[in-house]
């Protein structure tokens, strides 16, 4: 290493939102020229970590300094005029501008009398897009009008552009099809001295790109590794870390004649390349992937929020093809949403009120609503979840996170479905929630009710799961059944490293 | 827990729950008050106020007759309000109220000869008119996905242009004795109206708090892409939101075809701000989601009350409408829910 101060340094950075902490102490140098990678599993901070460099959030305490400066950005943009460019997995363009317009903003070219000339401003985004090879893009078309994959690249060729002295790539290989493009223009990019953070997934990118790593867990830097000296089982072990487990795992095993409760043949549509599973009676099956594998579209398709194109799925052993979640809820699946705030609660009902709602009509007799009875029912739902009854009169906005989450689980198993499908229950919620709703998901499998239950933890469905299910690249990549479902074992699969060397290889050829 | 038993069944209750829900029951009085239960009562409080402070306007105001006057004038306003506040409710806004009641007002004179008997089967069929207008907008809305401002200003727009056409600019006829009855008639010296008010307040409170409809409309306005998952038919209950929006409008002008025994094609014209007004007086949240019906009922009372006192102040007109503007600005303002919990606060210290 030089002995001129780091491109960017940042020095026991730390970011919580309320109780949780998101970022805790995490220091980071990167060198002028190097190729630096973030590796780590969901929720372990990387995205946070993103946006505390690139400007979008500012850190709780901790300081970053950019050549030796203090460097505290407020914006994206304010963070681009120091230097550092970031290209976001949720990529940042605006769909109604043009391409020049997304490049140039908000520097656009002027023409006579200070008007914004719009040739000029094409011919200069013309420029930009020939020197990151992206001449097959017009710089006069709409930004809604391209592909995912050629937004993907505007957006790095973008921050490529503004990135004089450092570069960030949140997950820039997700929606890419020409990887090797992108490995061209990095290396080129760290030719001129830019440092580039590479935050990725895919531990094959990364060896390929990157010499040094952070890997980040639960918030923490765990470790900085030469990835020359690392095996990926090493690195996985980090990321995983060793877990305390080995308490209240299932031990089901299902005879091949139980009945399925839930059976998907080959369903495509909506992203999914052909999902075949199936969940029989009593039992909880766990979807494990990484963002944006389709486990969204997955559970989206059975409660028909989704359409499915070709495939058949099965409810009970009989044909079903949901057309609404209330038309799912009448062939006994009742759906637990991801987002608790946006599909979940109402904010301004009482809680007794939001765990009835689906079934009001049962709870009513003849359309009228008995307080009495809707409390009493909202009493005996929340039992099962751990919800004191105390809150059943509150507005459900007045209750924190976990108690919400803890009363949308009640109402989905108040609905007298059969099936749950529940999307990351215990997402941001705390210990002892965690702990209610995994008994209570427990439970309803004792009482013969099938769950399949998808969770961005991973010691979640190693704890819970009777088999787990891997999703990669939009169908089912692996299977893992009692004993062998373990976290190692998951997070390979998860980046698409088959048990099976022969299984590996085709994937990553496809 | 180990028997055949449905997952999360709804069956009949067992003993233990029994008394958890006792013990739930003596919880609630410990839950706070409810805000629209205070919005109410701070309504109809200042409303009370109101009208025994006018005495100091003038001697004629603050009795009896007064209060009758203002029941009676604000009743055409409550029965409307009661439609645009369930479509406010949902997050929509129903623009179309002032052609409606036009609509009513004008088929009810012209189709009911004042001395035939038809005219208990004809209400009916007008409302259900009137309710199907509201079903198109209630269809634009939820198929076509066209905002409820835009759409239900085009019906609005088509059905008062279809009221001129069909009178040719000069509705015709009178009322039928039954809506002049109940317009001015007393019962043991009881007004007619003060009674269906109150019928009509228990029906509409009932309608909007105590049914599973009811409680849908408060879900839907709460968070419409939460009630479609969970599993609430959000386009049916919308829909009937509108058309009964737009039957509460129609037989708000048959109430005033009633009242002045004849209908103009302008007669709806002063009721569509006041309505929207009553209902976010009354407490409700102009986006949707909360609300009651007797706080609405409060705040029409409230804007009735304020015009009567204020028109017998001897002011201009156009001061007239100044003052009472700003006192609508000062009423909304002090009357949001975020005023109710700041004061709960500093009680609570």
């Amino acid at each position: 290493m030089s002995v001129s101060p780091p491109r960017l340094q940042a020095v026991a950075v730390t970011k919580s939102y309320g109780a949780t902490t998101a970022l805790e102490n995490v220091s980071l140098d990167l060198a002028a020229g190097e190729v630096h990678a973030v590796l780590g599993e969901n929720g372990a901070g990387k995205s946070t970590l993103v946006k505390i460099l690139s400007g979008v959030i500012a850190p709780n305490s901790g300081q970053m300094r950019l050549d030796g400066a203090v460097y505290a950005p407020h914006s994206i943009l304010h963070a681009r005029q120091a230097g550092v460019a970031t290209a976001f997995q949720e990529l940042s363009l605006a769909p109604n501008l043009t391409v020049a317009e997304a490049l140039l903003l908000p520097a656009m070219k002027r023409g006579a009398f200070g008007l914004v000339s719009p040739y000029q401003t094409a011919r200069a985004a013309a420029e930009i897009l020939h020197r990151y090879r992206l001449d097959d893009v017009s710089p006069i078309a709409g930004i809604a009008s391209l592909s995912l994959a050629h937004r993907q690249r505007l957006e790095i060729a973008r921050a490529m552009h503004y990135a004089e002295k450092v570069l960030i790539l949140d997950e820039p290989t997700a929606a890419l099809t020409d990887v090797e493009w992108l490995f061209d223009l990095v290396r080129s990019t760290t030719a001129a001295g830019t440092a580039v953070l590479y935050i990725s997934h895919r531990l094959a990118e990364v060896r390929t790109l990157c010499k040094q790593a952070t890997v980040l867990r639960n918030g923490r830097s765990v470790a900085s590794v030469g990835l020359s000296d690392a095996s990926d089982a090493d690195i996985f072990e980090l990321m995983v870390g060793r877990t305390e487990m080995a308490h209240g795992r299932r031990t089901h095993s299902f005879a091949r004649e139980t009945r399925s409760a839930l059976e998907l043949n080959n369903v495509t549509g909506a992203k999914l390349k052909g999902v075949t599973l199936d969940v029989k009676e009593g039992e909880i099956v766990g979807i494990a992937a990484l963002e944006g594998q389709g486990q969204r579209e997955l559970f989206r398709t059975l409660v028909g929020l989704d359409k499915a194109t070709s495939g058949q799925i099965l409810v009970g052993g009989k044909p079903v093809q949901p057309k609404s979640p209330r038309h799912a809820i009448a062939a006994g699946l009742s759906f637990l949403p991801e987002e608790r705030k946006v599909e979940g609660i109402f904010s301004t009902l009482s809680t007794a009120a939001n765990i009835v709602l689906p079934v009001i009509q049962n709870i009513s007799r003849t359309g009228f609503v008995w307080p009495a009875l809707e409390r009493h029912s909202a009493a005996r739902a929340s039992e099962g979840v751990e919800l004191n009854p105390r809150y059943l009169d509150f507005r459900i906005a007045d209750l924190s996170g976990g108690n919400q989450q803890k009363a949308l689980l009640a109402r989905a198993m108040f609905t007298g479905a059969r099936t749950l499908l529940l999307y990351d229950p215990t997402r941001g919620v705390d210990v002892g929630t965690k702990q209610a709703i995994y008994a209570a998901i427990q439970a309803f499998a004792d009482r013969g009710g099938s769950v399949l239950l998808y969770s961005s933890e991973l010691t979640e469905l190693t704890r819970l799961a009777d088999r787990c299910l891997v999703l990669y690249g939009a169908r089912i990549f692996e299977q893992f059944t009692g004993e062998a479902i373990e976290e190692r074992a998951l997070v390979a699969a998860l980046t698409g490293h088959s048990r099976d060397p022969a299984k590996s290889k085709r994937e990553a050829a496809a | 827990m180990t028997e055949a038993h449905p997952p999360g069944a709804t069956v009949a209750p067992a003993p233990r729950a029994q008394r958890q829900t006792e013990r739930v029951a003596d919880n609630r009085r410990t839950a706070r008050l409810r805000p629209e239960t205070i919005t109410a009562v701070c309504v109809f409080g200042i409303s009370i106020l109101l009208v025994l402070g006018s005495r100091f306007v003038s001697p004629a105001l603050g009795s009896w007759d007064h209060v009758n006057t203002i029941i009676l004038l604000a009743s055409f306003l409550i029965v409307v309000a009661f439609g645009q506040g369930i479509v406010i409710m949902i997050g929509g806004l129903d623009l179309s109220v002032p052609a409606l009641i036009t609509l009513g007002g004008v088929l009810t004179t012209s189709w009911i000869d004042a001395s035939s008997g038809m005219s208990l089967p004809l209400i009916p069929a007008i409302l259900l008119i009137c309710a199907c207008i509201g079903g198109i907008s209630g269809l634009g809305v939820t198929l076509l996905r066209i905002p409820p401002f835009i759409m239900t200003m085009a019906t609005g727009i088509i059905t008062a242009s279809a009221a001129l056409g069909l009178t040719s600019g000069t509705p015709r006829g009178a009322a039928p004795p039954i809506l002049t009855a109940l317009m001015k008639a007393s019962w043991i010296g009881i007004p007619v109206i003060l009674l269906f008010i109150l019928a009509f307040a228990i029906l509409g409170s009932v309608l909007q708090g105590r049914t599973s409809y009811g409680r849908r409309l408060t879900a839907i306005g709460a968070n419409p892409v939460a009630a479609h998952v969970a599993g609430i038919a959000v386009r049916s209950s919308v829909l009937i939101a509108y058309m009964l929006s737009a039957a509460a409008s129609g037989f708000a002008g048959m109430m005033l075809a009633g009242y002045a025994n004849g209908a103009t094609l302008r007669m709806g014209d002063d009721y569509l701000l006041p309505s929207i007004a009553a209902v976010v007086i009354g407490g409700s949240s102009i986006l949707g989601g909360s609300g009651s019906f007797v706080a609405t009922i409060g705040g029409a009372i409230l804007l009735t009350a304020l015009s009567t006192v204020i028109s017998a102040l001897g002011i201009p007109q156009g001061w007239r409408t100044v003052i009472e503007g700003s006192i609508i600005l000062i009423a909304l303002l002090l009357l949001r829910e975020n005023t109710f919990a700041f004061l709960r606060r500093r009680l609570a210290r």
